[in-house]
């Protein structure tokens, strides 16, 4: 192991970052088209519905004794209520804090004083608004402090972890996006009941203990993604900038003060609200057996009752008029994020947009490198994503470039307008094409490899693409795009008054600070 | 309480209501009543370990070979003794970019355009890269395009062009990298961390603006020359192949790749024991990034095995883990955090434990990551901790054998560093006969708090000054900014892990 390893090992209930929703989209794009392995994906699956609504896919495949499991929901940053962002994020943490027969010591008494925690917490809210004493309310924090301090006597710390850790399981992890949460992990096949046991409990009856302590965690995953780390910062200007009412402008973790108002009680609503059998799709990919399988989920997962299918309306994003531009100044070196307004699938746009991001920046060979790294060399990178930060609602074309010394970010923004004229105005070649959808081919194969990643890819295309098994549908979408297309959707799509420029400006550690509330404005 | 709280809980209570309501039909289970999880036992899964063939080319070349035809891909990788231990002193840098040029610099018969081109139209990949123990060439393809793949990865290997425009192009990246190595706090710790326990030592060394500058085209075809020989050399391929066909296609295509006697140079020592100190970075940060640690032992030794569980139940298993449950879960005060023991090959491997946290709380974190690390010396480990160790390590080795390709790899890879071909099952035979007290003798003998080497990377307005952490010895303040200091490229990290323990794919 090795240090870098380490700390991704640890990246347990983390958010789905920039680079993995990109990766996540980029491979949900390769996955969809088919070709020769499609069929054979087909005769592997066996897909279905129980009473309560839960899908189970099941992939079966001629492996070593493990499955790959993934329970996604079909929640996500976006159905949280307005200042409360990260609330999702929140309660995916939660998760993991066991249930009232998993981790408990004394649940009973426990349950008592999480109760009192919650009145005493309320307590301290209206003290502190009604403008008490600093004495009174001193005394009542020192009161919930003793309340926190018995409560964690009252049970084992991390006894899912461990229950799972003991039984073999690798990479047991969750991840919340702005479309989706999801919980994976791999277990030696015999562990099938042990997860179906766990996971249905976690659904039936989760105990949300030590709720402030793992807020003041997340707190300080917010200070690491969003605070210390220079992309962090520019993302969250930037989506901030580009959507003015849309929820996806909103900060995936939450601000500062978001996260310091959560209470316990709200997560447990959002949680009731959210996680029933009939939103969410739970795939296993290894050496599974239906006819050995679906009874043992049946068993668990089936006692688990639907709930309501809650859908928040979401605000419409009005039509952007004019360039939106956001400078971050930070003690780092420049970086750049342009990104362009554009319908999600099933829109044909979005799919001649996936084709666009394949010509501009799949590989060496692509039109942003040869162009930008290789030629000019005025960049270290530059690439392009087609559904940036997720693909359930209208999202962001991006480009996304790190200028190399003496260029700055303004040049690299016009080499990036350069490219996207061309787009408008030259057919693409029949060779690009064609190395593009031989590439999309290649990959379709080199994803069914891994068994995380197909399941991940199962259960998103399930969730929000029509199904897992709409296959054909997209590949002859993507398959029948047609040059005079791209420079159509370009020619649309990439107009200075749709566009929104985020810029990291350098600046030394004193001017940062006196910058430092314009910043992520 | 804000409006959008209240707003939440209308919606919700009217929900949950009609919830209840509906629910009331639906017999309700009752998790009290099913198997408690704890009691719930299962067989250990024995994997079925793949073997792959081994074949030793005319010219000394080893391959390893598995066959996998799930899938119709092929792939291979080639591991040879040409990492940064070898670079000049002025020179750091010289291995990894000789390396990266064999990919991105042509071949005497493709220009870098051509070779670009070739490969991404048959959606095939050849890359290459060097770390400090090794380098590695590696390729993938659709097995239908093998013939034409394997033929561009032998070009690659054996006639690199090393084409100047391509050769400013990688210079160009690695002079902007080392602009952009300051960016990130935890980039900073982690390279200074590493710089100062191996001070001197290859591992510890980082590229500069000077020392890329020295490298020439020259420099790169010598260093070429004398280390890329097929003796000592080792290639793992695995995939939809016919062992047969594919050694005797490799045999004609290696035909010109002749042995070749390697006289390799002296490499600074590691510093086995150097002294404890602290080193501070400050930069205006929100959270403290704390590495404490000091080198440890050789992945050869018995002790390291020893080591790798204890360091599993004090940091290494992540949520099960002591430090993990205490700074993360009961405290609060980290996200990320724990403990690591690296595997060391060329030199002794490096225990660390680490946190990142938020600045006004850094010396209590570090206390802590200390006081972890004591309380393990003087308090051992009990039965049960032990035995979950043992029992997540043996119910995890099915997954050794999920990936052929890895499972290829890693043998080729143990070969090549010396370790013993059932270096894995020695340690899992070990493990299971190991008790609480050679744990904490191993503890106490390799882990060394007194003289650990404290890394922080933070703002000192936050917690009293740099002076507030004299309470844990010396302090050096270390100014990553100023023009003078050795820079540093990407923190190269201990890449020549992984080769028996790891576990997945």
């Amino acid at each position: 192991m090795n240090l870098s390893k380490a700390l991704r090992n640890l990246q347990r209930a983390s958010l789905s970052s920039l680079t993995s929703l990109c990766f996540l989209l980029c491979c949900l794009m390769v996955l969809l088209a088919s070709f020769g392995s499609a069929q054979e994906l087909q005769e592997q699956v066996t897909s279905v519905t129980l009473e309560n609504g839960l899908r189970v896919i099941m992939v079966a495949q001629d492996s070593a004794p493990v499955i790959y499991f993934n329970l996604m929901f079909d929640v996500g940053g976006i159905d949280e209520p307005d200042g409360l962002g990260g609330l999702a994020h929140m309660v995916e943490h939660m998760a993991f804090k066991g249930t009232q027969t998993i981790g408990d010591e004394d649940l009973a008494r426990e349950l008592e004083v999480l109760e009192d925690i919650e009145v005493l917490v309320a307590a301290i809210d209206q003290a502190e608004s009604a403008g008490f004493a600093e004495a009174e309310i001193a005394k009542l924090e020192d009161d919930l402090t003793a309340l926190r301090a018995e409560a964690e006597t009252l049970a084992s710390p991390n006894a899912l972890d461990s229950l799972f850790d003991a039984n073999g399981a690798v990479g047991l992890n969750a991840s919340t996006g702005y479309d989706f949460t999801s919980y994976v992990v791999a277990l030696p096949s015999n562990r099938l009941e042990l997860y179906a046991r766990v996971y249905a409990d976690i659904l039936l009856e989760p105990v949300f203990r030590s709720f402030y302590e793992e807020r003041d965690v997340v707190m300080e995953e917010r200070r690491q993604r969003s605070e210390d780390d220079p992309r962090g910062v520019l993302v969250e200007a930037f989506l901030d900038t580009a959507f003015e009412a849309h929820p996806y402008g909103r900060s995936l973790i939450g601000s500062a003060a978001e996260i310091e108002d959560y209470r316990a009680t709200e997560a447990e609503a959002f949680f009731e609200l959210y996680y029933h059998p009939n939103r969410a799709v739970l795939v296993m990919v290894g050496d599974v057996d239906p006819d050995r399988d679906l009874e043992i989920i049946e068993q668990y997962f089936g006692t688990v009752p639907a709930g309501p299918d809650f859908r928040r309306d979401l605000p419409v994003e009005p039509t952007q008029t004019e360039e939106l531009r956001v400078d971050v100044p930070f003690d780092a070196e420049p970086q750049l994020y342009i990104g362009y307004h554009k319908p999600t699938y099933p829109d044909r746009e979005a799919y001649v947009l996936d084709v666009i991001s394949g010509v501009l920046s799949s590989g060496r060979t692509s039109r942003l490198y040869r162009r930008m790294v290789l030629e000019d060399q005025i960049a270290v990178s530059a690439g392009a994503g087609s559904s940036f930060p997720g693909s359930r609602e209208a999202n962001l074309f991006v480009l996304v470039g790190n200028p190399r010394f003496p260029a700055t970010p303004s040049d690299l923004e016009t080499a990036f307008y350069e490219e996207l004229e061309r787009l408008k105005t030259e057919p693409v070649s029949e060779r690009e094409l064609t190395k593009v959808k031989n590439q999309v081919r290649a990959g379709f194969i080199r994803g069914l490899a891994s068994g995380s990643g197909l399941a991940s890819q199962l259960a998103f295309y399930e969730l929000f693409l029509g199904g897992w098994d709409n296959l054909e549908g997209y590949a002859e979408t993507i398959e029948s795009i047609t040059p005079e297309e791209i420079m159509a959707v370009a020619s649309e799509i990439f107009v200075p008054t749709n566009r929104t420029v985020g810029t990291l400006i350098t600046t030394s550690p004193d001017e940062e600070s006196s910058t430092e509330e314009g910043a992520g404005q | 309480m804000s409006a959008a709280h209240k707003s939440l809980g209308k919606v919700t209570l009217a929900l949950m209501m009609l919830f209840i309501v509906l629910s009331m039909f639906v017999s309700h289970a009752n998790p009290s009543e099913w198997t408690d999880p704890e009691m719930m036992s299962f067989d250990q899964l024995v994997p079925e370990p793949q073997v792959p063939e081994r074949v030793e080319l005319s010219n000394g070349l080893v391959v390893y070979l598995l066959v996998d035809d799930t899938l119709p891909l092929v792939q291979g990788t080639l591991y040879l003794r040409a990492g940064g231990l070898f670079d000049p002193d002025a020179q750091t840098g010289l291995a990894s970019l000789t390396a990266t040029m064999l990919r991105e610099g042509g071949t005497s018969t493709r220009t870098p355009d051509e070779l670009d081109e070739a490969l991404e139209f048959l959606a095939a990949s050849v890359e290459s890269s060097a770390g400090t123990s090794f380098a590695t060439v590696s390729f993938s393809a659709l097995s239908e395009n093998t013939e034409d793949v394997l033929s561009i990865f032998h070009d690659v290997v054996l006639n690199p062009a090393f084409d100047e425009g391509r050769l400013e192009v990688e210079k160009g990246g690695l002079l902007e990298g080392i602009r952009r190595q300051n960016d990130d706090p935890v980039g900073i710790a982690q390279r200074e961390f590493l710089r100062l326990v191996a001070d001197g030592h290859p591992q510890g060394r980082f590229e500069t603006e000077d020392s890329i500058n020295s490298i020439d085209i020259a420099a790169m075809r010598n260093f070429h020359q004398t280390y890329y020989v097929p003796n000592g050399s080792y290639l793992a391929v695995s995939g939809d192949i016919d062992t047969e066909e594919i050694v005797a296609s490799l045999e004609a295509a290696f035909a010109d790749w002749p042995a070749q006697d390697v006289t390799y140079p002296e490499v600074a020592p590691f510093p086995l024991r150097p002294e404890g100190q602290v080193y501070f970075i400050p930069r205006e940060t929100a959270q403290s990034v704390i590495f404490i640690g000091h080198p440890s032992v050789y992945a050869y030794t018995p002790a390291y095995n020893e080591l790798d569980v204890a360091n599993g139940i004090l940091g290494g298993e992540g949520f099960s883990s002591r430090i993990t449950t205490e700074v993360r879960t009961r405290r609060g005060l980290a996200y990320s955090t724990g403990s690591g023991v690296t595997q060391g090959y060329d030199a002794p491997g490096i225990f660390f434990a680490y946190s990142l946290s938020r600045g006004d709380a850094t010396l209590e974190v570090i206390d802590a990551l200390l006081g972890e690390i004591r309380n393990f010396q003087e308090g051992g480990v009990s039965v049960s901790e032990l035995e979950r160790q043992q029992a997540t390590t043996l119910n995890r080795a099915v997954f050794r054998f999920v990936s052929p390709a890895a499972v290829a790899e890693r043998t080729a890879r143990a070969e090549m560093l010396g370790l013993a071909a059932d270096y894995y099952e020695t340690y899992i035979n070990n493990l299971q006969t190991v008790t609480p007290e050679d744990i904490q003798t191993i503890s106490q003998t390799e882990l060394r708090p007194d003289e650990a080497i404290i890394v922080v990377v933070g703002d000192p307005e936050q917690f009293g000054g740099a002076d507030a952490l004299e309470v844990f010895g010396d302090v050096i303040i270390i100014d990553v900014d100023a023009d003078d200091t050795d820079g540093a490229y990407l923190p190269n990290l201990l890449t020549p892990s992984q080769v028996s323990l790891q576990v997945g794919n």
